[in-house]
């Protein structure tokens, strides 16, 4: 025994055979595939959906992606939205925020992030207006991370307006992580809105410790 | 420590030189002497250009406490060029002979397959080390029938890795006693090996990109994904899809090695770290979910 060479054109048996890939398939299309019993079919539908996206194709994943269990077609899916990266993308996956699986969300997040920041932002922006502060801090968090010139200005924004103090210092904490002194006006303005709050008179102060360079 | 001088062919002054290839040979094993100083010299400066590095201190700084050390790897792999080594990070070999394989095969009846595959295996040193681990350490290496697979998306570096011709570099890390029993001198050259017949047969090469869902589909059961120093060169999505793609292609339980500046948790939630004495590997949940 010990080493062998491997057997050529074989599979194992967790291998799916070839009609398991629903675009070498005519008779089934990359949308029906997203809906195989079997995962692994299911998983190649989401990326050939990504390889090649149809029309119709950025629903037809997110609709899966609401209700698939396995991990593993879970990921492909996601993988397959952020390939596509396209704003309709980042919408379909947005609404997903509010779901009670800690997960799933996290994944949405990551998700969007690794999107273009061009694209994703203008899907995300209108979550800053959403009534659950929670999603307003999802918003901030997702625009902090995006590597997009109107950022600061976005930011800034939820600093001088929001209502809600935990927004406001989500924003503070990614204006901080810019590293961009513009930003100190602002933020002297949020001590302002909250004097009595500690920890925004903390965030501002390390804001401007990190803008001094200490 | 100095910078560079204006004077480019003057490189790094001696101490430098010497704290750095000190830190080079006690991170990754690579050794470096007075006589590669050219060789070094030009790749570090241009390491530092690239990133910005103001002087020789800074760059050490950056290459000692990067959480990430993915400029260590950028650095190694300027100096490597392709030209990887044997036994390169042993420790991740002897964590496979010592702990993984045993947890692999655990209730499998002998004569079962045991899968490796060596993804981004370059010039094959990679696979041909798995090679010689298993035959040497593995206690029960001839219990099962163990297939290495090794795959490359450059065609021109496989066909130096089926040739299995190396150089003295590339065998530096070889104990002499492996060397003399897996290798024989290519005609009179002095310093060039070719390593046996048997184990060049042993393992299939093939051209794959690891990202491509319908290249990566020749690959299932997979038990041990080799992928190191593989990943750093991929963007974020690339990553993701290239994780995913292991996952597919691994058994249940199945493992995968990454450079040792690599983390997987960057990269996919897919997989669980496992600590062995030797080493950290990312396995496939059996239920493949993470918990």
């Amino acid at each position: 025994m010990a080493l062998v060479k491997a057997k050529k054109n074989t599979t194992t048996p967790s291998e799916p055979g070839p009609a398991a890939d629903p675009a070498a398939n005519p008779s089934t299309g990359p949308h029906t595939g997203l809906t195989d019993a079997d995962p692994a079919a299911r998983r190649q539908a989401a990326r050939a959906l990504a390889q090649s996206p149809a029309p119709g194709a950025v629903p037809a994943l997110a609709g899966r992606l609401v209700v698939e269990d396995d991990p593993g077609v879970r990921e492909a899916i996601l993988t397959a939205l952020v390939r596509i990266g396209t704003g309709e993308a980042a919408a379909a996956l947005l609404p997903l925020l509010d779901r009670e699986d800690a997960g799933l969300r996290n994944a949405v997040l990551e998700s969007v992030q690794q999107m273009p920041a061009a694209a994703a932002a203008p899907a995300v922006l209108p979550l800053l207006d959403h009534p659950d502060s929670d999603l307003r801090i999802f918003a901030v968090q997702l625009l902090g991370a995006m590597s997009h010139p109107e950022r600061l200005g976005w930011l800034s924004g939820v600093v001088e307006r929001d209502a809600h103090v935990n927004v406001c210092l989500a924003a503070a904490e990614a204006l901080a992580e810019t590293g961009d002194p513009a930003a100190l006006p602002s933020l002297e303005r949020l001590a302002l809105r909250f004097p009595g709050d500690p920890m925004v008179g903390f965030s501002v102060d390390a804001a401007r410790r990190r803008f001094q360079g200490g | 420590m100095e910078s560079f001088s204006d004077d480019s062919d003057a490189g790094l002054p001696p101490a430098d030189y010497a704290i750095l290839c000190d830190f080079l040979r006690e991170r990754t094993g690579l050794s470096f002497t007075e006589a590669k100083r050219y060789f070094v010299d030009r790749r570090v400066a241009a390491r530092m250009a690239a990133v910005g590095a103001r002087d020789i201190r800074d760059y050490m700084n950056l290459l000692r406490f990067q959480a990430s050390g993915e400029e260590l790897q950028r650095l190694v792999n300027v100096m490597t060029v392709n030209e990887t080594y044997f036994f390169r990070e042993k420790y991740q070999f002897d964590c496979l002979v010592n702990a993984a394989l045993d947890e692999v095969v655990r209730g499998r009846p002998p004569g079962s397959r045991v899968r490796i595959w060596s993804a981004g295996c370059s010039t094959g040193e990679e696979a041909y080390s798995i090679a010689i681990m298993l035959l040497e350490h593995w206690r029960r290496v001839d219990d099962f029938e163990i297939e290495l697979h090794a795959s490359d998306i450059d065609s021109t570096v496989l066909e130096r890795a089926q040739a299995g011709i190396y150089e003295e570099r590339s065998l530096q890390g070889l104990p002499a006693h492996l060397r003399a029993k897996y290798f024989q001198k290519v005609g009179s050259a002095p310093d060039r090996w070719q390593i046996m017949e048997e184990l060049r047969d042993s393992i299939e090469f093939s051209r794959v990109n690891i990202t491509d869902p319908q290249q990566v589909r020749a690959f299932r059961g997979i038990d041990v994904i080799f992928c190191r120093n593989l990943l750093i060169y991929f963007d974020d999505i690339g990553r993701r899809e290239a994780a995913s793609m292991f996952h597919d292609a691994l058994a249940p339980n199945g493992f995968v090695c990454l450079g040792h500046s690599e983390s997987m948790s960057r990269m996919s939630s897919l997989f669980v770290p496992r600590r062995f004495p030797d080493a950290i590997l990312y396995q496939k949940p059996a239920g493949g979910t993470a918990p």
